[in-house]
C-alpha cells in the first residue's frame, strides 16, 4: 500500500477532566500531526458525545480521512461506539483502532503528567502504525435460535423466563434443586413492606409450571457447554429422583415410611427432612424426590452386600421386624453371623475414619436376639413357582455356602434338597465354632428358617458321585462340601501323643466327645481357629495357655475383640515365634523347641514376611500342642466325577462357579480352601444366580453383576458431629468362663443398640430400603432410575444461579455451632414462617421457649477481610430490622438490641423500615459485640461491646442472638463461569461487562447475567436484573441473526504443508480438511489466534489480527519516544 | 528536561477477555504504577507469536511481558497453555541471541485483578531497570 493512499485521523478525547486532567491532550493531538500518513489530528472534549462523533464524521469527509484512531478510554466498552461513527462517515467500520488512554494512562499514572503523555503519545504512534495497515472486513450474520436457557430458579430466574416466555421465545428452565424458588421460597417476610413471601413468590412459581412455552427442568445441572452465540448446545443433566415424575402425584407417602432423616438444607439445619422428601409444600413441580448417594461403602465390602445401612436405619427408628426384614433379604443368618462374623463391613464403615467404626455385626445380632426374645421366627414357606416345580436342585453340604445357596433359590421358587454327610447342618459353623461363641440353638433356628422355608434338609446323607443325583432327577447341584482338613506344619514330633490339629481338636470338642488336654497348652496359629482353640483348652482346664505366632498383633487375622477376649481369659500370646520341633519323650508331648522371628519385606498377601532370628532357638514347656496354621480340602469333600485343581480344591469357572460338568456348580471353602462365613455365603448366593440363570436358560455371565455405585463424595458434617464410641457389651463373668461353654457376649441391650445404630452417618443418604417401593400406590418410584443427559439448542443464555448464605460454622464465630442459642437471620426466618419448624413461633433452640430478649448481630462476615469478604451483604441490615420488627408485633414485651457497625437503609421504603423498628423500642448499638459468653445453666447468653457512641462497655445478658451472615457466590459458580465462558470478579461472583451500563450482559454474546450470582441485591434487585437479561437475551434474539465479528482464522493452503499442529490446537475443532480441502470454518473459530502464532509455514493468519497488522504495532512500541513534555 | 534515571520501554502483550480487563480495572480503581508498559492487545496470549517477541527486542523493546488468563480460566478454553509453552522456549532462544531471559516475563491476570496487574507492572519495571537497557540496542549483534 502506498503512503499516498492512507490518509489517517487522530481523535484525543479530554474525557472531560478525566484524561486532560493528567495528559496534555492538546499537544498529544499536535505530536499526531507531526506522525507520519496523519493526515488530521485534534483532541475533543468527549469523543463519544453527539458532538464529538459529529466532529469526527466531519473530519472523515473534510480530510477524505480513510483510516481513523480514537484516543480515548477502553475499546471494551467504546469500540462498538466509534466503530459505528466512523461506518456512519462512510468508511469500514474495521479501519479503526482505539487507544486506551483513560483506563491505562491518565488514570494509573496521576503523578507524573509529563511521563502520562509521553506514553499517550507512543500508544497513538503504535497505533497509527497498526491502522495502516487494517484492512476493511464485513461482519458475517449467524441466525439465531429462538430459544433461551435460563441457568437458575431464584426469582431472578424465574423473572427472566417468564417475560421471555411470554415474549413468545421458547424457554428452559434449569435449576439444579428439586423446585424453583430459590432463597425467596424460604423467607417468611420480605421487607420493607414485610409481606409474605411465598405468597406472592407462589403464583409466580405455578406460573412457570403451567406455562406453555417454558421447559421446566428442576433436579438438573448443566454438564456441558459447546456453540456460540445464537447457536449454543447445552448438555443438561437430568438427575434421577428414582421417582417417575410422570407418575407422583405429590402425596408423600413414600415420605411418610421412609426411615432415613438428614438435616433439611432447607431449614437451615433447625430440622430434618426424609430421604423421600419434598422441599416445602409450595414446590414446583409438586413431586417428591429420592436423595440417594450411592451404596454405603459397608454394603460394597461385605461380599454378600448386605444392605447394612438399612436395617441400622431402621432399627434407629425401632423398627426391628423391618430391619431383620432387609438383613434376611440376603441370608437367614442375622443371628449366627451377628456373632462369627469377621465383618469386613467395618473395616471400611466412614464412622471409623472419625472415632470408631459402628458396631455393624452387633446389631444385625441384636435384631435376631430380640425377635427370639419376643415371640417366635416368624417365616411363611414358600409356595414353588409353576415354571419351576420341576427344575429341583440340590446342594451337598448344610454349611453356610450350601445353606445361602437353598435360601436364594427355595424363595425364587425351585424344590431344593440339601444333602449332609453330618448329623446337624450348619458345617463349620456347627463343629468348628465353640459353643461360647455360637450357642447350637441359634445356630439350629436359623437353619430352621430355611426348612420353613420348603429346603428338604437331609441330615445323614452322603452323597458319593454326581451320577446318583442325576439319577434321582435333579437338574442342577451345588457342591459346598467344604475344607474340613487341618493344614500339618511338617515339623519333627507332629504326630506324637498330645498334638492336636485345630479343626479336629474343635469339632471333638463341639460334638461332645471327650478331649483329654494337659496343664500346659501351646497354640500355633493367630487366626480364628487358634483363639477359639486356646479359649476352648481353658475352659477344658489348661492351667497355662500359650499361642504363639509368628507375625505381630497387627498381622493377626483373628477377630480384635476375640484376640483381647482370650486375653482376658488369661491366654498369653508369644509374638514373633514359630515352633520347629515338638519335643517327645516316650511318644507324649514333652516340650517345644521355637525359633524367634523378625519382619522381613511383605509378601504377596501384604503382611510382612517373618524370617527366622539365627541363633535364637527357645523350648518351651508344654505338654499339649494344638496346630491352628490353616484347613485344607480333604479328599472325601470332593465328589466324584467333578475335577479338582492344581491346589487339590474343587476347579470351578471364578464368575460363575460352574464346574467342568455344566448342571454342577461349586463354591464354599471347597473351592476357596478355606475362607470365612460371609465369603461362604457369598459364593452360595453367587451360585444360586448361576444355577437360577442356567434352569432357566439364560447366559450366566451376562449382565450378572449387580451395580453397586460407590458414593463419589461421602458428605459428613464434621463440624456438628460429636465424637462417641460403641456401648460397651456385657460378657459372661470371668469365674463362669472357667468351666463353661455359656455364651460370652451377651448382646446390646434395647438402648444400647439404639444409640449404636445411631452413630451411622448414613453415608447414601437413601439406605435403598425400598420402603417406598411398597408404599407408592401409583408404583412411581424405581430405585433404577439414571441420571438422563438431556441435550437443548438456544440462543441465548442466561444465568441466575443466585448465592449461599455464609455459615459461621466454619470459624465458630460468636458461638455459633457450640452456643445452642446462637443462630443466623437465615435460622430465624424458618422460626418465624408459618411453614417452618416452629410453625412460626420464635422459638429458641435450647429449650423452646420464646426468648424475652433478642440481640442481632450485624456484618457476621461480610466487610470482612480476614475472609477476603469485605463488601456489604446489601440486605443484612434490613433483614434484621424487618424481624425485629416481627418480633416486637407478636411479642411487643420483647427486648431487641441490634449490634450493628452502622445501619444501612438505603433507597425507597427502607427508611422507614428503621423507623418503624425503632418506634416499637428496638435499640441500635453501634458497635459489634467483641465477644459472647454462654451461661451454662440457662443457655442464655451474654453480650459483650462496646458503644461507639458513648464509649461505654455493654455487658448485656440475652436469651437468643441471631447473627446477620454474609452473602456468598455459590460453590459451583466459578465451574459454571467456565463452562460458559464467563469471568468471574474478585470476591468470585460472576462479572458483567460493564458495572454501570453493561450490569447483565458478560463479555461472553449470547450469556446474560441476572440476580444474586453477580453479587449480594435484594428482592426487587434480582427481579429487575432478571428482567433486564430477559430484555438482553430478546433484543439478541428477536433480529433471527446476529452478526458475529469477522475476526477468525484464514489458511494459505498453497503454504500448508498438512503438518495439523493447528487442528490440534484448536480447542473448537474449526479447522476441517486435509491438502487443498483445508479450510477454517468461520462459524466455528472464535478468533484466539493460538492457530496463527503456531503455523511453522505462516499458513494461516488471523483477520484483523494479522502478523502484518501486528508487527509494526510491535515495532512501534519497541521503538518509538514520544518527547517528554515542558 | 532531562532524567538521570533509566526509563526502560517495555511491550505489553494483553489478551482481551482477562488480562486487558485487569489493567482497565486498575485504571478504574485508580492504581499507580509506572508508565513504562506499552499494551498491545490481542484476542488471546495464544496469538502471541514468537516472531512479535524476537521483533520487539529487536526493534529496541528493554523487556517485554506476555500476559493472558490464570491457566484453567482461558476464555478459549487452551490458548495459555500454548503462550506457557511458547515462553519457555523463548527464554531459551533469548539467552543464544545474547538477551538475558529476565527480560521476558509472564503475567497472569484475570480481569477482577487490576491490583496484580499494578503490581506486576511496577515488579517488571523496576527490575528492567535493574537489568539496564536493551543490549541489541546499542547495536549488539543478533
Amino acid at each position: 500500500m502506498s503512503d499516498a493512499d492512507i490518509r489517517i485521523g487522530v481523535f484525543v478525547c479530554n474525557c472531560g477532566l478525566n484524561i486532560a486532567g493528567t495528559v496534555d491532550c492538546k499537544s498529544v493531538a499536535n505530536y499526531a500531526t507531526t506522525l507520519p500518513d496523519v493526515a488530521y489530528a485534534v483532541d475533543l472534549l468527549f469523543a463519544c458525545s453527539d458532538d464529538g462523533q459529529d466532529k469526527i464524521k466531519k473530519a472523515i469527509k473534510e480530510h477524505s480521512l480513510n483510516r481513523v484512531v480514537v484516543a480515548s478510554c477502553t475499546p471494551r466498552t467504546h469500540e462498538p461506539v466509534f466503530r459505528a461513527c466512523v461506518e456512519e462517515a462512510g468508511l469500514n467500520r474495521y479501519l479503526y483502532d482505539q487507544v486506551n488512554i483513560r483506563e491505562h494512562v491518565s488514570w494509573v499514572h496521576m503523578d507524573d503528567h509529563d511521563l502520562a503523555s509521553m506514553k499517550a503519545q507512543e500508544l497513538i504512534a503504535m497505533a497509527v502504525e497498526r491502522v495502516k495497515y487494517l484492512e476493511p472486513l464485513e461482519r458475517k450474520a449467524v441466525d439465531v435460535i429462538q430459544s433461551a436457557a435460563v441457568i437458575g430458579g431464584g426469582v431472578a430466574g424465574i423473572s427472566a423466563a417468564l417475560d421471555l416466555a411470554n415474549a413468545g421465545f421458547e424457554t428452559h428452565l434449569i435449576e439444579s434443586r428439586p423446585t424453583i424458588g430459590g432463597q425467596m421460597a424460604l423467607l417468611d417476610k420480605v421487607f420493607p413492606q414485610n409481606d409474605c413471601a411465598i405468597c406472592i413468590l407462589g403464583p409466580i412459581m405455578s406460573k412457570v409450571g403451567q406455562h406453555p412455552k417454558i421447559n421446566l427442568m428442576t433436579y438438573s445441572e448443566l454438564d456441558e457447554v459447546e456453540g456460540y452465540v445464537g447457536n449454543f448446545r447445552l448438555k443438561v443433566r437430568k438427575k434421577s429422583p428414582f421417582i417417575d415424575w410422570d407418575k407422583c402425584n405429590g402425596c408423600g407417602d413414600c415420605a411418610g415410611v421412609c426411615p432415613v432423616s438428614v438435616t433439611s438444607e432447607y431449614e437451615f439445619g433447625l430440622d430434618t427432612r426424609k430421604a423421600a422428601y419434598r422441599p416445602f409444600p409450595q414446590a414446583v413441580p409438586n413431586k417428591y424426590t429420592i436423595d440417594k448417594r450411592g451404596t454405603s461403602p459397608c454394603r460394597i465390602a461385605c461380599p454378600a452386600h448386605v444392605n447394612v445401612q438399612a436395617f441400622i436405619t431402621l432399627l434407629k427408628e425401632e423398627r426391628f421386624d423391618e430391619a431383620l426384614e432387609i438383613y434376611r433379604k440376603n441370608s437367614p443368618f442375622a443371628g449366627t453371623l451377628g456373632r462369627v462374623c469377621t465383618n469386613p463391613c467395618q473395616v471400611d464403615c466412614e464412622r471409623g475414619k472419625y472415632d470408631e467404626a459402628v458396631s455393624i455385626r452387633n446389631l444385625h445380632r441384636f435384631l435376631a436376639d430380640y425377635e427370639r426374645d419376643h415371640g417366635e421366627i416368624k417365616v411363611e414357606p414358600v409356595e414353588p413357582d409353576k415354571k419351576k416345580k420341576k427344575k429341583s436342585v440340590a446342594i451337598i453340604g448344610a454349611g453356610p455356602a450350601g445353606l445361602a445357596c437353598a435360601y436364594d433359590l427355595v424363595r425364587k421358587g425351585y424344590p431344593v434338597t440339601v444333602f449332609e454327610a453330618r448329623k446337624e447342618a450348619g458345617g463349620l459353623l456347627r463343629w468348628g465354632i465353640p459353643e461360647y461363641r455360637l450357642p447350637r440353638d441359634v445356630l439350629h433356628d436359623e437353619v430352621g428358617i430355611i426348612e420353613k422355608l420348603g429346603v428338604n434338609l437331609q441330615t445323614g446323607t452322603k452323597v458319593e458321585s454326581i451320577k446318583e443325583l442325576k439319577a434321582q432327577g435333579f437338574k442342577a447341584a451345588f457342591i459346598a462340601t467344604g475344607a474340613p482338613g487341618s493344614r500339618k506344619m511338617k515339623i519333627e514330633g507332629e504326630n506324637a501323643k498330645g498334638v492336636y490339629h485345630a479343626l479336629s481338636f474343635l469339632d471333638r470338642v463341639n460334638s461332645g466327645k471327650t478331649v483329654t488336654i494337659g496343664k500346659n497348652v501351646a497354640i500355633i496359629g493367630g487366626g480364628n481357629a487358634a483363639i477359639d482353640s486356646a479359649r476352648t483348652a481353658r475352659r477344658l482346664g489348661a492351667k497355662k495357655v500359650t499361642i504363639v505366632y509368628r507375625r505381630s498383633r497387627e498381622e493377626m487375622p483373628a477377630i480384635a475383640s476375640e484376640v483381647d477376649e482370650a486375653e482376658h481369659e488369661g491366654v498369653k500370646i508369644e509374638f514373633l515365634a514359630t515352633p520347629i520341633q515338638v519335643l517327645v519323650s516316650d511318644k507324649s508331648v514333652s516340650g517345644m523347641k521355637c525359633v524367634r522371628m523378625r519382619l522381613g519385606a511383605p509378601d504377596d498377601s501384604g503382611r510382612r514376611r517373618p524370617v527366622p532370628i539365627p541363633d535364637s532357638e527357645f523350648k518351651m514347656n508344654v505338654d499339649t500342642v494344638i496346630i491352628a496354621i490353616g484347613q485344607e480340602v480333604t479328599s472325601d469333600a470332593l465328589i466324584e466325577g467333578l475335577e479338582p485343581s492344581m491346589w487339590g480344591t474343587l476347579d470351578v469357572d471364578p464368575k460363575t462357579l460352574q464346574t467342568n460338568v455344566k448342571w454342577v456348580f461349586g463354591g464354599g471353602d471347597v473351592v476357596s480352601g478355606g475362607a470365612s462365613a460371609i465369603e461362604a455365603v457369598a459364593t452360595g448366593k453367587e451360585a444360586a444366580k448361576s444355577i437360577d440363570r442356567y434352569l432357566m436358560g439364560e447366559d450366566l455371565v451376562e449382565g450378572r453383576e449387580e451395580i453397586l455405585i460407590p458414593i463419589e463424595d461421602i458428605e459428613v458434617d464434621q463440624a456438628s458431629m460429636k465424637m462417641r464410641y460403641a456401648p460397651i457389651m456385657r460378657t459372661l463373668s470371668m469365674s463362669k468362663r472357667k468351666t463353661s461353654f455359656a455364651e460370652v457376649e451377651q448382646g446390646f441391650k434395647k438402648a444400647d443398640a439404639i444409640a449404636e445404630a445411631d452413630r451411622c452417618l448414613g453415608c447414601g443418604v437413601c439406605c435403598e430400603c425400598e420402603k417406598c417401593v411398597e408404599a407408592c400406590k401409583l408404583e412411581a418410584i424405581d430405585h433404577s432410575l439414571q441420571d438422563e443427559i438431556v441435550e437443548l439448542n438456544v440462543g441465548t443464555i442466561i444465568v441466575a444461579t443466585g448465592f449461599k448464605v455464609h455459615d459461621p460454622l466454619e470459624t465458630r464465630e460468636f458461638g455459633y455451632g457450640t452456643f445452642e442459642n446462637v443462630i443466623t437471620n437465615a435460622q430465624l426466618e424458618r422460626l418465624t414462617n408459618a411453614a417452618g419448624p416452629t410453625q412460626g413461633k420464635p422459638k429458641r433452640p435450647s429449650d423452646h421457649k420464646i426468648p424475652k430478649r433478642v440481640a442481632f448481630v450485624q456484618c457476621v462476615g461480610s466487610r470482612d477481610r480476614r475472609f477476603n469478604q469485605d463488601y456489604c451483604c446489601y440486605i443484612g441490615c434490613e433483614n434484621s430490622l424487618k424481624q425485629a420488627i416481627q418480633i416486637k408485633e407478636k411479642y411487643p414485651e420483647t427486648e431487641i438490641t441490634v449490634y450493628a457497625m452502622d445501619i444501612r437503609t438505603h433507597g425507597l421504603g427502607y427508611e422507614a423500615l428503621y423507623k418503624r423498628a425503632r418506634e416499637k423500642g428496638v435499640i441500635v448499638v453501634k458497635g459489634r459485640p467483641s465477644e459472647i459468653e454462654e451461661i451454662p445453666e440457662t443457655k442464655s447468653l451474654i453480650v459483650m461491646a462496646e458503644d461507639l457512641y458513648t464509649g461505654a462497655r455493654l455487658e448485656t445478658t440475652t436469651d437468643l442472638v441471631v447473627l446477620a451472615t454474609a452473602l456468598l457466590p455459590n460453590d459451583d459458580t466459578a465451574e459454571l463461569a467456565r463452562k460458559l465462558k464467563v469471568s468471574t470478579g474478585e470476591y468470585g461472583f460472576l462479572m458483567e461487562a460493564h458495572p454501570k451500563l453493561r450490569p447483565v450482559d458478560s463479555f461472553q454474546d449470547g450469556v446474560f447475567l441476572a440476580g444474586a450470582a453477580l453479587g449480594p441485591m435484594d428482592i426487587p434487585k434480582a427481579v429487575a436484573y432478571g428482567k433486564g437479561a430477559a430484555a438482553g437475551a430478546q433484543a439478541l434474539m428477536a433480529p433471527g441473526v446476529f452478526y458475529v465479528e469477522p475476526i477468525y482464522a484464514e489458511i494459505d493452503t498453497e503454504k500448508c504443508f498438512d503438518c495439523d499442529l493447528c487442528a490440534d490446537l484448536c480447542p473448537y475443532g474449526a479447522i476441517t480438511g486435509t491438502g487443498e480441502e483445508r479450510r477454517v470454518m468461520f462459524e466455528l473459530c472464535q478468533g484466539c489466534g493460538t492457530c496463527s502464532a503456531a503455523c511453522p509455514k505462516n499458513a494461516i493468519d488471523m483477520r484483523h489480527y494479522r502478523k502484518q497488522q501486528v508487527l509494526p504495532q510491535v515495532i512501534a512500541a519497541a521503538s518509538v519516544k514520544g518527547e517528554l513534555v515542558q | 528536561m532531562t532524567r538521570k534515571r533509566f526509563e526502560p520501554s517495555i511491550v505489553a502483550f494483553t489478551c482481551n477477555w482477562c488480562s486487558y480487563g485487569g489493567a482497565d480495572l486498575a485504571g478504574i480503581s485508580r492504581i499507580q504504577y509506572p508508565p513504562n508498559a506499552k499494551v498491545i492487545r490481542l484476542m488471546c496470549s495464544g496469538r502471541v507469536d514468537p516472531v512479535m517477541v524476537i521483533e520487539a527486542f529487536k526493534g529496541g523493546a528493554d523487556g517485554v511481558m506476555i500476559t493472558g488468563c490464570h491457566i484453567g480460566d482461558c476464555h478459549y478454553a487452551t490458548g495459555n497453555y500454548r503462550t506457557q509453552v511458547r515462553f519457555d522456549a523463548l527464554k531459551m532462544a533469548m539467552e543464544s541471541m545474547g538477551l538475558n531471559p529476565e527480560r521476558l516475563k509472564l503475567l497472569w491476570a484475570s480481569a477482577s485483578e487490576g491490583q496484580q496487574w499494578a503490581e506486576g507492572i511496577t515488579e517488571m519495571t523496576e527490575s528492567i531497570r535493574d537489568l539496564g537497557p536493551n543490549p541489541l540496542k546499542a547495536g549488539g549483534a543478533v
